[in-house]
């Protein structure tokens, strides 16, 4: 896939580039601490004067809802890691089944993440060689 | 909190009277009993595993679970690590993606309040995320209102240290897993956050963005650039609220 080895390529750059330890750290705390934090903050200030069910509200969870949709869907089928080494279809199918089982077991997220993770196992088990 | 402050008020319920550290330790028992704290230590494997597999340091992978606390955030972040994406852009995804806890903060504050102060409001509000969310829904409304702050900081004391054990026994076991184990360990955060997304859904406004962010995203990797995660959120999310408004209006007429 295009995508894999030009992400990989990439990384490869980026690892060298910051090479030095702080990078990491900076970044989990400029790019991932205070742009979540905030809304948690501006919740605490302005809860008086929020409604949950406003359309704003509807809106934002909406926006928020269908990034992390996406994120899903890429690690799904645009893996980065050891996911690549499987299949297409067992990837869909691992998805599709750990679906299922979690409406069959009356919406347990429990048990339909192990459902999905035995197909996503079995099929890499017998997909890849050791 | 000392002791005296908590036995001022008589118990609304018949509760027994316990004192703040013992609501505190309930709620530690509570987070350890938890199911849904039982999904979120194994997401927190997988996010461990993926930082693993993405070349994310080991103290960056349990850095970011301990100060940020939200695993959408987090994979966004190591999202952009990996794929080289300028670290405000990676901040501009965050930050749109981490709206969505304003309204869960909205919701649960109520619970707390009481005698909270403000800062510690502030911090209480900290460590809400959809697992802390959910479990508080359930777990708070049933108890009188001086023992809900103390329970609340045991809860999340619980979950935040399991959450960055998990992620450091993912980091060190995604080298160590048989090779079919080890695809399993980077599938659990796809699957346990697709079926926690959609046990969260509750009106079609909800189901509509989940289902319109799964589709949408293959078309913005193809010719969305580097900003894919944004346009997915921001076309699905503007599509289902659309629908939404729409059938709303119909249904008023």
């Amino acid at each position: 896939m295009a995508h894999s080895s030009l992400s990989q390529n990439e990384e490869g750059n980026m690892n060298t580039l910051i090479g030095s330890g702080l990078w990491p750290y900076l970044l989990v705390i400029f790019a991932g601490f205070l742009p979540t934090d905030i809304w948690r903050w501006l919740a605490v200030i302005f809860a008086r004067r929020l409604d949950d069910d406003s359309e704003l509200m509807v809106f934002v969870r909406a926006v928020a809802t269908a990034m992390v949709a996406g994120v899903i869907t890429r690690l799904v089928l645009f893996p980065t890691g050891d996911l690549i080494s499987i299949p297409l279809m067992i990837r869909v199918g691992a998805v599709a089944g750990g679906f299922i089982v979690y409406f069959l077991a009356r919406r347990s997220t429990l048990i339909g993440v192990i459902g999905g993770e035995a197909i996503m196992i079995a099929g890499a088990y017998f997909n890849v060689a050791p | 909190m000392s002791e005296s402050d908590v036995s001022i008020l008589p118990d609304p319920t018949s509760q027994p009277a316990l004192s703040a550290r013992q609501w505190y330790l309930r709620g530690l028992w509570a987070g350890i009993t938890s199911v849904q704290g039982i999904v979120l230590f194994a997401s927190y494997i997988g996010f461990g595993g993926l930082c693993a597999d993405s070349g994310v340091p080991l103290g960056a992978a349990a850095f970011s679970t301990f100060l940020i606390a939200a695993l959408p955030s987090q994979l966004l972040l190591v999202g952009g690590y990996t794929s080289g994406t300028a670290a405000l852009v990676i901040a501009l995804a965050v930050l749109l993606s981490a709206a969505r806890l304003l309204p869960s903060v909205v919701t649960l504050l109520p619970l707390l309040r009481g005698r909270g102060r403000f800062w510690v409001q502030l911090f209480a509000s900290h460590f809400v995320a959809v697992t802390v969310w959910v479990e508080s829904q359930r777990l708070l409304p049933s108890l009188a209102r001086e023992a809900r702050l103390p329970f609340y900081f045991g809860l999340v004391t619980l979950f935040n240290m399991s959450c960055v054990i998990a992620t450091v026994l993912g980091f060190f076991l995604s080298g160590q897993l048989p090779r079919a184990l080890a695809i399993g360990l980077t599938f659990l955060t796809p699957i346990s956050f697709l079926l926690a997304l959609t046990r969260n859904s509750r009106d079609l406004v909800d189901y509509l963005s989940l289902a319109l962010g799964l589709v949408l995203a293959p078309v913005f990797v193809e010719f969305g650039g580097r900003l894919d995660i944004l346009w997915t959120g921001l076309v699905g999310g503007a599509a289902a609220w659309l629908i939404h408004r729409f059938r709303k209006m119909k249904r008023a007429t």
